[in-house]
């Protein structure tokens, strides 16, 4: 079936090969506190402010690009993961596709507006960190679910 | 929309996997057209009716719901 916007299947291994990891280091970094600052150096900026100080507009100031490198190595292998085509993809196929990134929607904003009333200051900028990458989570999550629940009702039926 | 896929399939005596190679659809497109839970596309809807020889009226009919 023709696709659009969709990479090659052999997309998925290599996203898994991303995800994995970079989803460990992206633990350590908001849970465990990790700052890797054997990477410490000088980052390029459009706009920053350090707290305190003069904003750094397109110039450098001392930072650490931890954060940046695991956060685009887990969207890139989730965008890999979610939007490879399947071995073989027909019509069914993209239609559970369709329908699961609708339901991640809802789920993710429900939530989001849940938080939205519940929590406040620093607590809500660690919603916002988990929200940036929920809606991938979440799409992962329920599009393999339905593939594996129809295959499962495909063992009961002759 | 009702269709007699299950019936036509028993007739050619064919299993759900061989018909799903044979159109180039994954076994649970098939499955869950039988199941009336998916409504095929117009292409789709053909190649069925290409590979049983007959009409796509003949494989579907509408309900009063559709």
């Amino acid at each position: 079936m023709k696709t659009r916007f969709l990479f090659p299947n052999q997309f998925k291994q290599v996203g898994w090969i991303i995800l994995i990891p970079s989803t460990i280091l992206g633990i350590l970094i908001i849970f465990f506190n990790c700052k890797f600052k054997t990477i410490d150096s000088n980052v390029f900026t459009i706009y920053s402010t350090v707290f305190g100080g003069e904003p750094t507009i397109l110039g450098f100031f001392k930072g650490n690009y931890a954060n940046t490198i695991v956060g685009i190595l887990f969207l890139t292998g989730a965008i890999f993961v979610a939007f490879s085509k399947e071995k073989l993809e027909d019509e069914f196929i993209a239609k559970t596709r369709l329908e699961s990134l609708v339901w991640a929607t809802y789920v993710n904003y429900a939530i989001l507006a849940f938080c939205f009333l519940f929590f406040f200051n620093m607590e809500f900028l660690i919603v916002m960190i988990f929200n940036m990458f929920t809606i991938l989570i979440f799409f992962i999550i329920r599009f393999y679910y339905i593939l594996y629940k129809s295959k499962i009702s495909l063992s009961r039926e002759k | 929309m009702k269709n007699n896929l299950k019936v036509e399939r028993a007739i050619k005596n064919i299993t759900q996997e061989e018909l799903a190679n044979h159109i180039g659809v994954t076994r649970q497109a098939i499955n869950s057209i039988e199941l009336n839970k998916y409504v095929p596309s117009t292409v789709l809807s053909l190649k069925l009716s290409k590979y049983f020889g007959k009409t796509v009226n003949e494989l579907f009919t509408l309900e009063e719901s559709d």
